[in-house]
């Protein structure tokens, strides 16, 4: 049994892990791409079996397609792949609609299971996971994964459409470096052991000495306001994937630990020895970070 | 300028609990006005003032969603009225599918101009209810959206990019994602409060709206477990002297290669 995919590419050809995902099910991969012919041709060298081009031009938005490539999709309705970012998901529940079908987010994993689709997800922002079997139809909302290496050279065939009446007026780069703790190598993780505002002077030492980003328990973000609500990790916040997680004063609750399931190394310092965080790290210090935190800051300068 | 704003009555995952099995344990939590959808409100709020129109919130949910008190929860945000479709046959029902009714139930409301959603659902999280809700109406859609002005019928609205932020225009009805900090939501007052139980709430029936939509693929869950954490050291450093904790840690961080 194998199953043929659809993949849907909204400007951005990082989707290396889809057309994994997708040639493990042991069908044809065919690539649905709106964006420049460059993106498409990024996308037939892939390693996909076909590509559906709709030529973007540049004042119109990648969204401006989503009908056209609902139409597409629905010639042949089956397995749709496609990433998370925001035109991705405008395009794939387009496809949706069309086809009828659900719209899976959260999969980890895709495996075919005699005719049905096993997938594994994260759910309820992370809390819990679960093992859905599907069958029919469906649209799969996956990490991307990075762009794919040039193994190939897939045919592309162009396919004229008509856009929906939006056009882009202007676009401007940022002006502030984004905090991306996505990519941040170190970061430290504050929570309630921290008594004041204050005292984020001393956390400021740390992350200086070791290289981190300063990132917190939501009640910091949310309930006491003390960093901004772009900073907070765990389920509905960020989940990252540091070299190493410093939790200062985290007590380690499962809604905060999901977020960094996936640090390389996790150092906790908190001063209740019975804090769930210490069966979570790889280093424990059990004490008062007033002390431990001045003494990692010189032991690190 | 006639704007919906679809809102869920939903709990914070932050409050349930996970049983050693997996069950998910909401009995904690307390339901309220997803926490991103005040965000949308606001949006539309200052649009609507803006050209001379009305706000209207949308939900489709179980029957806990048109509870007295979810009623007045969501009515003291600053909506002018609210339609309201509960049915306890929607409990489990997918995005794709709740999508679909209240796309169902933007048409029954006729002449919607645009609609404007959170960014995503507090329990959920899939980001796929605006979206699929767009290609169930043959709207166009836009996610991340932080601003938004205009007439009916044309809108200018910006949104976020990678490194950026872009501009766009639309002509027609469309379907527009807030993004959580679009705009800051203004915690309802006593008056507000007040003035929430004489807004008009209409309820619509499932059935009016087409029943449970039929989905062309089957989703059985099979189990649910909790996350496998990654099993860690637990190697505990002596903390008496917090010089030669601190040296300990960071030679063994040098030496796994973390530093």
């Amino acid at each position: 049994m194998t199953v043929n995919t659809w993949i849907v590419v909204a400007g951005d050809p990082a989707i290396g892990t889809l057309i994994a995902t997708a040639r493990s099910l042991g069908g044809e991969v065919t690539a649905v791409v709106v964006g420049p012919r460059q993106v498409a041709d990024t996308v037939a060298a892939g390693g996909v079996d076909k590509v559906i081009w709709l030529s973007q031009p540049d004042d119109v938005p990648v969204e401006a397609f989503a009908n056209a490539v609902a139409d597409t999709v629905a010639a042949a309705p089956g397995v749709v792949l496609g990433g998370m970012g925001p035109s991705e998901r405008v395009l794939l529940g387009a496809v949706a609609a069309r086809l009828q079908a659900p719209a899976l987010t959260g999969g980890m994993s895709v495996t075919l299971e005699g005719t049905d689709l096993l997938v594994k997800r994260t759910i309820f922002g992370g809390i819990a996971e679960d093992s859905v079997a599907v069958s029919g139809p469906v649209v799969l909302v996956l990490d991307g994964g990075s762009v794919p290496a040039a193994t190939g050279s897939a045919p592309v065939e162009q396919v004229a459409a008509v856009p929906a009446a939006m056009t882009v007026v202007t676009t401007k780069p940022s002006e502030f470096e984004q905090v991306d703790l996505g990519a941040a190598m170190r970061v430290i993780g504050i929570g309630r052991g921290l008594k004041t505002k204050e005292d984020l002077a001393l956390i400021d030492g740390l992350a200086g000495a070791s290289g981190s980003e300063i990132a917190c328990s939501r009640p910091l973000a949310e309930g006491l306001d003390w960093l901004g609500r772009d900073r907070y990790i765990g389920c509905s916040g960020w989940n990252i994937s540091p070299d190493v997680y410093f939790a200062v004063g985290i007590s380690g609750q499962l809604q905060h630990m999901v977020g960094v399931r996936r640090a390389k190394t996790i150092v906790a310092i908190n001063s209740d020895p019975n804090a769930p965080v210490f069966a979570e790290a790889d280093y424990g210090l059990v004490g008062d970070l007033y002390q431990l935190v001045p003494a990692l800051t010189d032991a690190l300068k | 300028m006639k704007i919906v704003v679809p809102y869920k009555w939903a709990s914070n995952p932050q409050d349930a609990t996970v049983g050693t099995g997996g069950a998910v344990d909401w009995s904690r939590a307390k339901p309220g006005i997803s926490e991103y959808d005040p965000a949308a409100v606001e949006l539309a709020r200052g649009l609507a003032d803006a050209t001379g129109g009305e706000v209207i919130g949308l939900t489709v949910g179980t029957k806990a969603a048109d509870t007295t008190m979810a009623r007045k929860t969501v009515l003291s945000r600053r909506l002018d009225r609210a339609v309201i479709v509960a049915d306890d046959a929607l409990e489990g029902a997918g995005s794709a599918q709740l999508a679909t009714i209240l796309a169902a139930a933007v048409r029954l409301i006729g002449d919607v101009d645009l609609v404007i959603t959170g960014d995503s659902s507090i329990d959920g999280g899939g980001k796929m209810v605006p979206t699929v809700l767009a290609g169930q109406l043959g709207w166009p859609a836009v996610a991340e959206v932080s601003s938004v002005s205009g007439t009916a019928g044309s809108v200018r609205v910006e949104r976020a990019i990678a490194g950026g932020t872009q501009v766009l225009e639309i002509s027609g009805p469309a379907v527009l994602a807030a993004s959580t900090d679009a705009a800051p939501p203004r915690l309802p007052g006593m008056k507000d409060i007040l003035a929430a139980t004489k807004k008009p709430v209409q309820t619509v029936t499932l059935a009016e709206l087409g029943g449970v939509p039929a989905s062309a693929g089957t989703v059985t869950v099979k189990g649910t477990t909790r996350p496998d954490l990654k099993v860690r050291k637990q190697q505990l450093i002596d903390t008496k002297d917090p010089a030669a904790a601190a040296a300990e840690l960071v030679a063994a961080l040098r030496g796994d290669g973390a530093l």
